[in-house]
């Protein structure tokens, strides 16, 4: 399939930004690998491939993802079990990675699930979590901007119905 | 914007912060889809996170309502849906036997090395009543949701860690040794060496005390209202547990009854200090067969379908066919008395004087493993699947993988022997001569905790899920102690 020639594409993003990337840091997407599969190299490689749901600042942010990570092992296809049931561990250089504001953050996550690319998807789920994680129902509000939308006496019954889980 | 800022103050900059840092912020579970949204949640494995989302807001709470989370936590706790599904397809007294016939068994299970006759889709292990069947549970209505599982699973194994509420009890006015003890779906039976048996309900209340042994009793099975015990009076008595009336005494033994089980609702099958094993059908109160083979007492017997297996004295382990009366193998290797013997259908497994643990193949009679460690008598033994957990008089407890024929954890459970050992899916619970009760994590190995205060010692534990029954003597008296781990009904639903 990929041989030692390193061939390009070329994305264009929802604002009309175009990329050259490199074909195997885009095929950590398996949209575009599937496109690829399925229209032919030589059809894929000389067009642009829009990226009609994404902007050109995230998609710069996934590509850079796509970079770091393109000599990763292809996740195995049971992802669904295995890579997220662990824990919500994140190696260094991803959590510096997503060391971005929550609309970014989000941005990537939509992004990731859109292009396809699991890990970066669970990284970036992963990440929200840790925000969750640790936290009184009022600071998860304070960490997200929440309004408190219950009424008081609503408030006190979900807290009686979850009080099971606290350490007793 | 930038030489804007610049031009600030300290302090203007820090209104500019409080005013923008919220404007940064954004709620995942509103800017996300669903599917991204319960995604994130899947990546939270401790339910307390979870309780605590659920009460952020409107929104957070109705996307932690939905049960794909709880299911894989659940999963992810390994909380399987047993406590529901599996047992109302299973029922304790399930009449499902092997076929008679034990090449057709053969036949219909090629790929299995199920030893013929000895046909896995038996649920009927020797055991009357499995053990991992919790009365509680039964009890309960069908469980709900994945969520009420779980809750329900996390409260019970918080209480296994760190809780439970217990009733201790004298059962007797002298100090009668505990010499079995056994927990079904309905009663508590306890035997002692002082000829008598009590019966309690599952809370530990005097039902019936059956009297008519009239030396210590040694060996006993329960099967739903039946009772079965043997001892040192050579008699085989069978007993109605609902009434406390006797209904048979089965003679023929001419030595100790040292062990005893039921292969099916009517057949008993006992072995004694006299070489032999009977079979018994304890409807008509007669023997069926007598199996002659061993050289010396006969110490253990496991049943499965139609074969039992038996270890003796003679240091050898007999396989039998219930149905024909006679021995298909002997097993020959230990080198001293063999005290203990699990069989699954698939492997049996001795514990013998000589410190080691054999794994034998019925099918052939081949040894296919000694496992080596304990430097004492090997007296306690339980096999289930791939594991097999063992208890010795050198106080250790291990656990062995008998895929790799290795061991996983050597536990350094007690100052004296293993008197009483235990272990399901989740923990293993040993009880030693030193008076003490530890509960052990069978995956890591971990000591969980000490339950109960140190006694003088511990005769016998025994449990199930939500429920522990410690024997124990205290102050030269012999105690009961009920544990119950189950959460009270209200905080469940």
């Amino acid at each position: 399939m990929s041989e030692g020639t390193v061939t390009k594409l070329t994305l264009v993003a929802n604002d009309g930004q175009k990329m050259q990337v490199d074909r195997q840091v885009a095929e950590k997407s398996v949209l575009i690998k599937n496109m690829l599969d399925d229209l032919g190299d030589d059809a894929m490689l000389s067009a642009e491939i829009p990226i009609p749901n994404v902007n050109d600042t995230v998609l710069k942010k996934v590509i850079e993802w796509c970079e770091h990570h393109k000599a990763d092992p292809a996740a195995s296809n049971d992802d669904d079990s295995d890579s997220r049931k662990k824990t919500t561990d994140i190696d260094e250089w991803d959590q510096k990675f997503m060391q971005v504001d929550q609309e970014m953050l989000f941005e990537i996550i939509l992004a990731s699930n859109y292009l396809d690319i699991k890990p970066l998807l669970d990284v970036g789920c992963k990440t929200v979590a840790n925000m969750i994680k640790g936290k009184s129902p009022e600071e998860i509000r304070k960490t997200f901007n929440i309004t408190n939308d219950f009424t008081p006496e609503e408030e006190e019954q979900i807290r009686r119905e979850n009080e099971w889980a606290e350490d007793r | 914007l930038a030489d804007l800022l610049n031009l600030c103050t300290s302090q203007q900059l820090s209104f500019v912060r409080q005013y923008v840092d919220p404007l940064l912020k954004k709620d995942p579970f509103t800017s996300l889809p669903n599917e991204i949204c319960l995604r994130i949640l899947s990546c939270i494995d401790d339910p307390k996170v979870l309780a605590r989302a659920s009460q952020v807001s409107q929104r957070w709470r109705e996307l932690l309502a939905d049960d794909v989370t709880w299911m894989k936590l659940c999963a992810k706790h390994d909380y399987g849906r047993r406590m529901s599904e599996a047992q109302i397809n299973a029922p304790p007294t399930s009449s499902l036997r092997p076929p008679p016939n034990p090449v057709q068994s053969v036949f219909e299970e090629p790929a299995t090395q199920t030893f013929p006759g000895a046909s896995m889709v038996a649920s009927g292990s020797s055991r009357s009543f499995d053990s991992s069947m919790s009365t509680t549970a039964l009890r309960r209505p069908k469980i709900r949701s994945y969520k009420s599982h779980f809750k329900q699973r996390y409260l019970v194994e918080t209480a296994w860690k760190t809780g439970g509420r217990n009733i201790a009890r004298h059962i007797t006015q002298d100090q009668g040794v505990v010499t079995s003890l056994h927990l079904t779906p309905k009663y508590i039976v306890v035997a002692l060496d002082n000829a008598k048996i009590h019966v309690f309900n599952t809370e530990g209340n005097q039902q019936k005390t059956l009297q008519g042994h009239v030396m210590g009793v040694w060996a006993m099975v329960p099967w739903d209202d039946v009772l079965v015990s043997g001892g040192c009076d050579r008699d085989v008595r069978v007993w109605n547990m609902a009434t406390g009336d006797s209904i048979h005494t089965l003679r023929g033994h001419t030595s100790t009854v040292r062990c005893l089980k039921m292969s099916d609702s009517v057949t008993a099958i006992s072995g004694s200090r006299d070489t032999t094993l009977r079979v018994w059908d304890i409807n008509t109160g007669l023997c069926k067969n007598v199996l002659v083979g061993h050289q010396a007492s006969v110490r253990c017997l496991e049943i499965k379908g139609d074969i039992v297996v038996s270890g003796s004295y003679d240091t050898t382990a007999r396989v039998w066919s219930i149905s024909e009366g006679r021995c298909l193998r002997t097993l020959s290797g230990h080198f001293s008395q063999i005290y203990a013997i699990a069989f699954d259908g698939t492997r049996i497994a001795t514990g013998s004087l000589d410190t080691s643990v054999r794994i034998w193949d019925p099918t052939n009679g081949s040894c296919q493993a000694i496992l080596q460690g304990h430097t004492s008598l090997v007296g306690q033994l339980q096999m289930r699947g791939n594991t097999l957990v063992t208890g010795g008089s050198d106080g250790s407890v291990r656990v062995w993988s008998l895929e790799k024929m290795a061991p996983i954890h050597r536990l350094a459970a007690h100052d004296n022997s293993v008197t009483s050992l235990q272990f399901d899916d989740t923990r293993v619970v040993s009880g030693g001569s030193d008076g003490r009760v530890k509960v052990w994590d069978l995956k890591t190995g971990q000591l969980v905790r000490e339950l109960t205060a140190p006694a003088d010692a511990v005769w016998r534990v025994a449990f199930e899920e939500e429920k522990c029954v410690v024997m124990a003597s205290r102050s030269n008296r012999t105690i009961m102690e009920v544990w119950s781990f189950s959460p009270p009904e209200d905080v469940l639903y």
